[in-house]
Parts: structure tokens; sequence; C-alpha cells
């Protein structure tokens, strides 16, 4: 073959100063981005100073240090004094993000600053915007990736050093009347800027630091790619922790572990005290007990997923045996899986409409448990029966063949057989379903909801509500038939009925942190589950794969 | 919703010689009677004069002291060899004996299973592979590989050729390219053109250069995935048993094309049909179970009167 | 020769009957008693019958004793009805939110080329004013809803096929381990609890920052409703990426391209249908979702001035029934059920379109196989 192709060298020679001015520059930026995400929160405030000197210019600063230096890494590629492999372009998708960067910056720039009013602020967002994308597109990937980049960083942190937005400064936009006004001051532009250009000059470094081209684009993408997950998880650690942090220490008060100093309990006629005292989760809330709790939430919130578990999982099993073992692929099972998929992404709050007006109805008329139960008991439906039908398919034909070879009818067979290997996905699936509904509010809104903070004496006593009577429909249950709290709920009743204040007179602590600590529990409730529905999957997977 | 399946990350580390999961059932079934068979292997020392071959021409691929584990796996055990240029080496050898894993250490696809440990040395044109540094895009570039299942791409027969040359940047038919009207479409054709008729394909698919690949038949597939890999322009090809999905009419076209393809590149050619070894390699390299290279010299040599007794055996059909 | 066709109506008849010839008479007894008793209870229950009892323990008896004497059939029959039951609930989820909006849609009936549409007005004016005047407008709730899906979606669409790029090509092995079940927790995270956090925290925090005029901001509303609808996106975008098979990455990767440009160019282009179908049943979530937007936004329907200021949040569908449920009655209550059936009917669209596509891109790479 004649050689269209071009060769390389197959080991690259490190060219050390330009890797390590290649690698300040990304060092910087990730800096930077750590400094921009503390100023956001408001660790730091932007007027204090930093070894003497303003945070903000601080951070303009290092914004045109890092704005210099990935032009000069793109300048010393372009002029070949490195030896780097960059594209003819940085590509389309820099050049539009690029130009409709500028493009925006022109008509801030116009439009608030030098204040062009009307259609003024177009021509010049247009030109910047069009000047972006022609640099980014038509000159070589080393240019164009990295001198607007370089470029908006330099004119960012050289506004912040010539102090244009300093403590003062604020923009508000024109058009938006005053009862839905805006404003704009340096607390939020400056970080959030700062935030991005570092992003920016981030991705481009990274991509000069492997020498452009397809791997500067492999390493400019894993960069941001890595920093996503990373983000994605800090929200996740921060928001759990930021809960813990909050609701634990009420939700903790006046803990006791001993002999006899729990609440006594009475089971099958025997008395006898709990020996852990936990006032929290064992009081109702009322002036009459030292320390509020969430009891009656609680209990609530247990019967509800148990009630929600022996309608549904029973159904959803069975359906899911049906479906994988023995329909054929055929209309009724299209239709089904249509169905099933769509009752899966149909809002929570159709569910609870749908449970409004068709159970309570039938169920005496007023809010109550049972509606509650069974509302959230077709919603586990779909949940249980996806993954179910995926536990079952996923065990290997050859043990149905072997065992049917064996002369053992089908639903021995499915018995002794596909449910065995098929237990733990369907036992996690229905953990998982559980996890979720535990914390649904919405159809619990419309169906069941209970009063506010519900003292100790409304925690609904499923088990002794069972009454035989001599009429259909000859048992009864007034505890199902009443309205209920739970705890997701209560924490919505607890937000519209007001954070401010104590919670009552003498109570040892204020509305918010009572909310707190309701909000702790159930996120221990759900979490539960979720930790052992995952452990048990990847248990079961380990043992697998084995 | 559902999870990936579970069995992926075994099959990957544990079956090398298969790279597709589809293939794994015969995989399985493969390595199930080479164990029951290795039983009749008989005991013998390994000698290093059996693995040293001398040949005229320049040496293309030389491997030193090469070992790979993955995890407590040792899959191949002091591989030494060098490979010729501009002819054909093929390696047999029962399945799990690391021929293919060998083959993936030329290329360094290795690096893609995360349990592999690659130790001592491999040398393309005479440049260490396995040091610091090393541009595995220029790499991949030189060495060509063509797998067992046929793996075109979703795409056109034409992008499926050119995919390569656009990657690397030789051609340019992107957008920005054709407004600036630097567009190469017909280096591009030009470029597909001869890769094709290099594989033999060209006459086949010359009126159909927009059709999805996928459209192919198996035989057409697989040479169109040796003319996916000529296009880059390699120097070495490696192949891993790229006829063992195919019936014998593509089987044998296949070969043809082997045999013509020797005259320019080097070809190293993983297979386990030994009449296929015979019929076009120039030289042969036995490898058994447990990772070793056994024997390695003229296939004719191998064929009619090897060294070893255990390669006499396996090549008798004793095992394997 | 037969000419005519046989029509399915017969074949169906032909089937039942041999069914019937090869089933022991009790066990036909047992079936027929538990059906006519399982959709009489059905009819007694929308009585609101207290006999339902009486007839559900009519089933459960003969279902026991099919259980004893005939186990085959009537597992067989038990775990067909439980699967219809799937069809039957979706159904009557259609027909109660319907029937109890068709007051709504009647009221606000308007005219178009002299025919009445039901329900229009609900649709072209945009005053929510139940207790002055008894106007009900879906618009500012269809409004909110859409600015809130918007920017949910500009945060789960790009951030949730990132991550599933990273959970399912980029992370070593041991990462992922930790990212993945990460991903899955933040799906477990209970919205009311987001929707609490967004409260307290948020929104004071915008309200301040931007010197707003009272609390809730249709952008925040959205950022948090993206992060909730994040994981669906990223699980079902895993999948799509994970059934593109191994070898062809292989292929790819061994014509000397970068991970990189193998993931852009043949891994996501060959998932693509699964991925669009992932940010759908993202989409899906994000309008669905109740409590967080319930919780921050203002509850008043009404526009923003200008409609794209995402400052201001006023109410959404789903926010609009969980607040005013409680509350609300006759008409209002209808125009809620009416916010329901848009909710259901966007919801389920978007869910049968991402079917479509699912099933799209099993075909194209099944043919590959």
């Amino acid at each position: 073959m004649s050689t269209i192709t071009s060769r390389n060298s197959l080991v690259n020679g490190g060219t050390n100063r330009y890797e390590f001015v290649a690698g300040a520059t990304i060092a910087l930026s990730a800096l930077l981005f750590a400094l921009g995400m503390t100023a956001l929160f408001e660790f730091v405030t932007l007027t204090d100073p930093i070894a003497g000197v303003p945070t903000v210019s601080v951070l303009g600063g290092l914004l045109v240090l890092i704005g210099i230096g990935v032009i000069g890494l793109g300048v010393s590629s372009s002029l070949e004094l490195i030896e780097t492999t960059p594209d003819r372009s940085a590509g389309l998708v820099a050049g539009v993000v690029f130009g409709g960067l500028w493009f925006g910056i022109g008509g801030i720039v116009a439009a608030g600053i030098l204040g062009l009013g009307g259609a003024g602020w177009i021509l010049p967002a247009l030109l910047l915007g069009g000047g972006a994308f022609a640099v980014t597109t038509f000159t070589r990937e080393d240019i164009g990736s990295t001198v607007p980049a370089g470029v908006l960083a330099i004119l960012a942190g050289g506004v912040f050093l010539t102090g244009v937005l300093g403590p003062g400064w604020s923009y508000s936009p024109g058009s938006f009347p005053s009862d839905n006004a805006v404003t704009f001051f340096p607390s939020v532009i400056v970080p959030g800027s700062v935030l991005f250009c570092s992003l920016l000059v981030g991705w481009a470094s990274a991509k000069a630091y492997a020498g452009f081209g397809a791997r500067g684009r492999h390493l400019g993408a894993h960069v941001l790619i890595y920093l996503n997950a990373l983000g994605i998880i800090a929200v996740l650690f921060g928001l759990v922790g930021f809960v813990v942090i909050k609701g634990a220490p009420t939700a903790f008060t006046e803990v006791a572990i001993g002999p006899g100093v729990g609440p006594e309990v009475s089971v099958l006629g025997l008395s006898f005290s709990l020996p852990v005292s936990w006032p929290f989760l064992m009081n109702g809330a009322s002036v009459f007990v030292r320390v509020d709790g969430i009891l009656p939430a609680v209990v609530g919130t247990v019967w509800l997923v148990v009630g929600a578990v022996l309608f549904a999982v029973p159904i959803a099993v069975g359906a899911a045996v049906f479906l994988a073992e023995y329909a054929d692929e055929g209309r009724f099972t299209s239709v089904v899986e249509v169905a099933t998929n769509g009752l899966w992404s149909t809002p929570s709050i159709v569910f609870g409409l749908f449970g409004a007006s068709f159970l309570i109805p039938r169920f005496g008329g007023s809010k109550s448990l049972i509606a509650g139960m069974l509302t959230l008991g077709f919603m586990l439906l779909p949940l249980v029966l996806i993954t179910s039908r995926e536990a079952m398919l996923a065990v290997p034909d050859e043990y149905r063949d072997a065992s049917a070879a064996l002369g053992v009818s089908k639903w021995q067979t499915i018995r002794s057989v596909v449910l065995p290997a098929a237990l733990p996905g369907v036992v996690t699936g229905i953990i998982l379903g559980v996890g979720r509904i535990a914390g649904e509010t919405a159809p619990i809104l419309v169906t069941m909801a209970g009063g506010t903070l519900p003292a100790g004496g409304e925690t609904v006593d499923v088990i002794g509500g069972f009454e035989f009577i001599a009429t259909p429909p000859f048992v009864t249950n007034e505890a199902l038939l009443q309205a209920s709290s739970a705890l997701p709920y209560q924490l919505y009743a607890l937000i519209t009925a007001g954070l401010g204040g104590p919670q009552f007179e003498d109570a040892p602590f204020t509305a918010l942190e009572f909310a707190w600590a309701n909000a702790f529990v159930l996120l221990t409730v759900v979490l539960s589950f979720y930790a052992i529905g995952i452990t048990t999957r990847y248990y079961f997977r380990r043992k697998l794969n084995r | 919703m559902s999870e990936p399946s579970p069995t992926t990350e075994t099959t990957e580390s544990e079956s090398t010689d298969t790279n597709d999961p589809t293939s794994t059932r015969t995989a399985a079934t493969a390595s199930m009677s080479g164990t029951s068979t290795t039983t009749g292997e008989s005991e013998e020392e390994l000698r290093e004069e059996w693995t040293d071959y001398q040949f005229a021409g320049e040496t293309h691929v030389a491997a030193e002291n090469l070992d790979v584990h993955y995890g407590d796996d040792h899959a191949l055990k002091d591989i030494s060899i060098d490979i010729p240029s501009e002819s054909v080496t093929a390696l047999i050898g029962p399945s799990g004996c690391g021929k293919s894993t060998f083959l993936r250490c030329i290329n360094r696809m290795n690096d893609r299973i995360r349990a592999a440990e690659v130790d001592g040395s491999v040398e393309v044109d005479g440049v260490e592979i396995y040091q610091d540094g090393v541009d595995l895009v220029e790499l991949r570039k030189r060495v060509g590989m063509v797998f067992q299942q046929p793996n075109p791409f979703p795409k056109s027969i034409r992008d499926n050729v050119s995919y390569g040359p656009r990657k690397h940047g030789d051609i340019r038919t992107g957008l920005i390219d054709r407004l600036l009207g630097r567009g190469e479409s017909d280096a591009e054709l030009e470029l597909v053109e001869r890769a094709l008729k290099r594989a033999a394909l060209y006459d086949e698919v010359s009126d159909r250069l927009g059709d999805n690949a996928l459209g192919l038949s198996g035989g057409q597939q697989q040479r169109l995935c040796i003319a996916r890999a000529l296009a880059t322009d390699p120097d070495v090809l490696l192949m891993d048993e790229p006829a063992s999905a195919l019936d014998p009419i593509a089987t044998s076209k296949i070969e043809d094309l082997i045999t013509d393809l020797s005259e320019e590149y080097t070809v190293v050619i993983v297979t386990h049909n030994m009449q296929q070894a015979a019929r076009i390699s120039d030289q042969t390299a036995v490898f058994l179970t447990g990772g070793h290279l056994v024997e390695y010299d003229d296939t004719d040599k191998i064929f009619e009167n090897p060294e070893s007794q255990r390669v006499e055996d396996y090549i008798s059909g004793r095992f394997g | 020769m037969n000419l005519i066709p046989r029509s399915r109506a017969t074949d169906w008849i032909v089937d039942a009957r041999k069914f019937v010839d090869e089933t022991p008479t009790s066990a036909l007894v047992a079936l027929t008693i538990g059906t006519v008793s399982i959709l009489s209870s059905l009819g007694l229950f929308f009585t609101a019958s207290p006999l339902t009892s009486v007839t559900l323990l009519v089933f459960l008896v003969s279902a026991a004793y099919g259980w004893i004497r005939h186990r085959e059939l009537t597992a067989r029959a038990v775990t067909m009805a439980m699967t219809a039951s799937m069809i039957l609930i979706l159904a009557l989820i259609v027909v109660f939110i319907f029937v109890e909006a068709w007051p709504a849609f009647d009221v606000a009936r308007a005219e178009v080329f002299g025919i009445s549409v039901p329900g229009l007005r609900l649709f072209v004016q945009t005053e929510w004013a139940p207790r002055a005047a008894e106007r009900y407008s879906l618009v500012p709730l269809i409004h909110g809803t859409v600015m809130v899906t918007l920017v949910a979606t500009l945060v789960a669409g790009p951030l949730g096929v990132a991550s599933a790029l990273f959970v399912s090509e980029i992370a070593p092995a041991a990462v992922r381990e930790v990212v993945k079940p990460g991903i899955e927790i933040l799906a477990g995270i209970p919205s009311i609890v987001y929707g609490f956090i967004g409260f307290t925290i948020i929104s004071p925090w915008a309200s301040e920052q931007f010197d707003l005029v009272g609390q809730g901001t249709y952008l925040f509303v959205g950022a948090v409703v993206g992060l909730m609808a994040l994981p669906t996106v990223v699980s079902v975008a895993e999948d799509a990426l994970n059934s593109v098979p191994e070898s062809m990455k292989d292929g790819s990767l061994a014509l000397g391209t970068t991970d990189w440009q193998t993931m852009t160019t043949i891994t996501l282009p060959a998932a693509f249908s699964g991925v669009s179908a992932a940010v759908l049943l993202g989409v899906g979530r994000a309008i669905g979702e109740t409590m967080a937007a319930t919780v921050m936004l203002r509850n008043s329907p009404q526009l923003p001035e200008p409609l794209y200021n995402v400052f201001y949040g006023y109410d959404t569908l789903t926010s609009a029934i969980a607040a005013q449920y409680g509350e609300a009655t006759a008409d209002q209550l209808s125009a809620l059920f009416a916010a329901g059936v848009v909710l259901f009917i966007t919801v389920m669209f978007l869910s049968i379109g991402s079917q479509l596509i699912e099933r799209r891109m099993k075909r194209q790479l099944g043919g590959h196989e």
C-alpha cells in the first residue's frame, strides 16, 4: 500500500519544560476550581484577604496566570518549539461552545456595561461569537483550543483585578418587572466565572499536556468525566453527611441503654421494660412528654411498607413467573410489558390521584391507612415485577431442561429450580423497591395523611384493630380505615406548618431541629434498605462469579 | 434497570482465546476437551534449541523472556521468539495454551484486560514496546489485528475501511474540512478501493460501498475487517483464528489472501487448524499446555520431523 | 380443501374446546368458580359492597382446592390472572383519573369554528383563580413543568451520559464498585428530603444571592430534580453501552484509536438509541417529580415575567396537585385531576417512545450477533 498515512516515532520523547508548564496549568486550574467552590458556598468571602491580598484579586491573578499559561502552551506547540500532534481543527463542537460563550459575553458586555439598548447588543455579540468560532475551528487545534479559553480567563481575571466588579457592583436585567426582579452580585458572578474558566482552561491544558490530537482529546475528555463522577459522589456524600450532622444530635437526644430504662411494652400478656430508651423514636409529640418524638410516623411507615409488600409482592412475583416461564412471546406479553413499563414511569402523584379516586370511596370515604398501603402497593408492583422477571430470565435454560428431562412437571421445575436460583435477584428487587416506596410522600399525601404532630396515643395499632362482626364483610379493622402518619409525610407536614420557632413551649428543640431529625430518621430507614439491597446483590453476584 | 451481565469480566480474564461473549460456549467445550485429552500428553523437558530458529531475513517482531499473568494464572511462561519480516508465522497449540495471549502482547491489546500483567520484552522494528512513553496509537497503526469473530462496525462499508485513517487525521472528511474545501473524499474513495482490492473484496461490494457492513456475509465481513486493518498501512498483521467462524469456501478465500499478503506484510496467525497452518505458513511455533513455547521452526520441519515428542503427539492428533 | 381461511375466533374456539376436553371436570369447575368469584369480587368492590369479602373468600377456597388437586393448572391460571392485573391496574388508572377530570374539561369548553371543544379553555387562558373567579388554567402549570424539566434535562442528560460512560467504559473496577452503588443511592434519597434541603438551604440562599422577591426558583428546583433524575439516566444508559459488543470496541482500539475516539465514534453511536431512551426516561422522571417541587416552589400558579425568567418558580403540574389537593373541592379538584391527566399522558408517551427506541436498538445490534 502506498503511504497516505503519517508516521510518527513509536516512543514519545519527553519535552520536560512543556510538560511541566502544562501540568502546572492543570494543577492551578484545579486549585482555582476548589477556591471557586469555597467562595460560592461562602466559606471564603471575596473581600477577605488571603496573605494580605483580597480574595478577588488572588482569584483574578490566578486566572490571568493560567490564561497566559494555556496560551503559551498553544503558541509554543503552534510554533513547533515542541513536538505535538495537533489536528487541523479543534472541531465543530469546541467551535460551537466557544462561539456561543463569546457570543454571550459580547451580549452581556454590550447590554450591561456599555448600555447598548434594544437590539444594539446583537452586533458586538455576533462579532465576538463569530470571531471565537472562527479562531476555534479554522485554526490548527493547538491554537483553536487554547487561545479562546486563555483569553477568556485573562479577561475574567483582568476584570477582577481592576476592581470593576467591586463590592458595590450589581446588575439586574431591565426587562424584568419589579416583582420578578433578579440582581446579580459579584458574590455569585465571581465564583461562577472562576469555576467556569478553570474548567475550560483545565480541559485545554489537559489537551496540551497530551500533545493535542487524538490523545489530547482523550485526556481532556477524561479529565472532565472523572471530575463529573467525582462531583456526583461528592454531592452524594455531602447530602447524606449534611442530613446526618443536622439531624443526628436531635434524633439521639437522651438515648439511654440499660435494663429497664425503656418504655413498658406488653407482648402476649407479658409486660416488661425495653432495655433501650430512645425518646425521639419512642414518644409521640405533645406537651405532656419532655422529648417530642415521631413514634406514630415510624409505626405508620412500618405498617405502610408491610401492607404494600403483602399486597404487591405475591402478585408481582406471580406475574413475573408467568411472563418468564409460561407465556409465549405474543400480543398479550407485549401489552403487559408496555403496561408494566408504563406503570414504572407513572408519576407517584398520579398513583396518589388514582388511590384517592378509586380506593378512598371504597374504604369508608376518608383518607385511610389501607388506601395508602394499596396505593404504594400499586407503585411497588412494576418495580418488583421487572426485577423479578429479569432474575428469572437470567436463570440458564440448561437448568430447566435438566429438570424437565427428569420428568419433573413445569410447576415443580419452577418451584424447585427456577425460583431458588432467581431468589437473590427477586429479594434484591423487593428490598430496593421497598426502599423506594418507603420514602414516597406524594401518594400518601392524598390517600392517608394524618395530622402534623401526632401524639403517642395516635399510634396506629393494626393488630389490635381487627374485629369480627356478624354481617358482611365479617371482619373489620378500625385502625386500617383511619388516617395515619408516616415519616415522609410528617416531614412534609412539618415544612408546611412552618419551621420557625420552638416545637412546643417547653420542648428541648426547635421545629427546625425536629424536622432535621425527622429527615435523618427517614433517610436512615430508606438508605438502610438500599444498603442491604445493594450489598445482597453484590454478595450474590460474587458468589455466582466464583 | 437491569445490570450488566456479571459473567463478562470473568470470560474476559479467563479465556483470552475468545474475545467475543458469543463464542464463550464454544470456548468452554473446546477447553473441556482440551483438558481431558491433555492427560494423554507425555512429560518431557523443554530444550532451548527447539525454539532456536535461524532464518535469513530480518527480524521484525522479537519477544524475549515474556511472561504474562492473569491474576494468579500464569498464562505465558518465558517466551522468547524472533519473527521474520514479510512471511507468515503460524502459532498453533491446544486451547488455553496462550497463543492468543501472545498475539495480543504484540499490539498491547492485553492492556485492555485489567488483570493482565506483562513482564519481559517485546520489540517491534527494534523498539521495545513495553517501555514508558510508547505511543499505543502509533504501535497499533503499525501492528494491525484481525479477530476471531468478524467485528465490523455498524457503519457503511466505506466508513469501516476508512475508519482508521480518518481517526488518525490522515484523511479529512469532517464538516469543517468540507466547508473549507479541503475535504478529501476522493482520496478516501481511492484508499477504500485500494484496501478492498487488496483484501480481495472489492469486486463483491464495489456497487454498494454505502451499505451497512453488518449486512455482509461472515466471510465478507472478515475480509472487510482485513481491509480495515490494511487501510491504516500496518507492517505487521496479527490474525487471531481469522477463519474459525467461517465456512470452507470463505476460509479458502481468506487463506489465499493471507499467502498473498505475506509478500508485503509480516503476518502472525493463530490457528486451531493444523492443516491450515501447514498450508499457509512459512514457520510455525507450537505452544503447549501451561503457556510454554515448545518448538519453533520451518513449517515443513515442524510438521514432518519435530524434535519434541509432545509436539509430534500434538501434530499427529494424539491430544489437543 | 378449505377455501375459507380460519379466522382467529374459530382458532380460539378450537383451542378452547381442546382445553376443555383435556382437562378434568373438577379442575374445570374450580377454574370456573375461581374466575367467576374473582370477577364478581372486582364488580362488588366497584360498588363498595361489603359482600366483596364473601366472593373473595370463595375465590380463595376455589384456588386452594385447585392448588391441592390440580397444581399445574392452578399455578398457571393464578399467575396469569396476576399478570393480567397489571393491564387492569393501568386501565383503572386511566379510567378513574379521566372520569374525575371530566367535569373540568366539561366546564372549560370553548368554541373553535363552531365546534365546542371540551377543556380547550384550560389550555388557552392563563389565569388560575379558583377562589375569586373559578377560573382554571393549566398553562402556568405546564409552563412550570416545562421550565423545571428543561433545567433538569440539562443537568441529568449530559452528566448522566458522562457518568454512564465513566461507569461502563472508563472507571477502573475498584472505582466502579464505589461510584455505581453511589449513584444508585442517590436515587434512594427520598424526594421529600431533597425538597427539605432545598427549602431550608438552597431557596433562602438563592433568594439572598439574587435579591429575589420571595422564595422559589425554577432554576434550582430544576437542578435538584435533575440530580434526582440522574440515576435513571445513568442506569439505563449504562445498560445500553454495555450491550455494545466488546469485540466491536476491540476492533476499533486495534486500529490504533484512543479510548475516547472509540467511545464517541463506535460505542456511543451503536448505543445511541438506548442512550436516548435513557434520557427520555430521565425526562419522564423529572416531569413526574413531585415533592421537591412542591416544597421549594411558591405554590401559586402564574406565569413569571419574562417567560424565561428561571429565577421565579411558581407551580408545576405535580406540585399544584400535591399542594392544593387537601383544600380543593368540586371543579378545582377536577382541574387538579386534569393536571394529572396531562401528566399521565405525557409520561406515557415518553415511556412508550423509549420502549420503541430500545426495541429498535436490540434489533439493530441483534443483527450482529
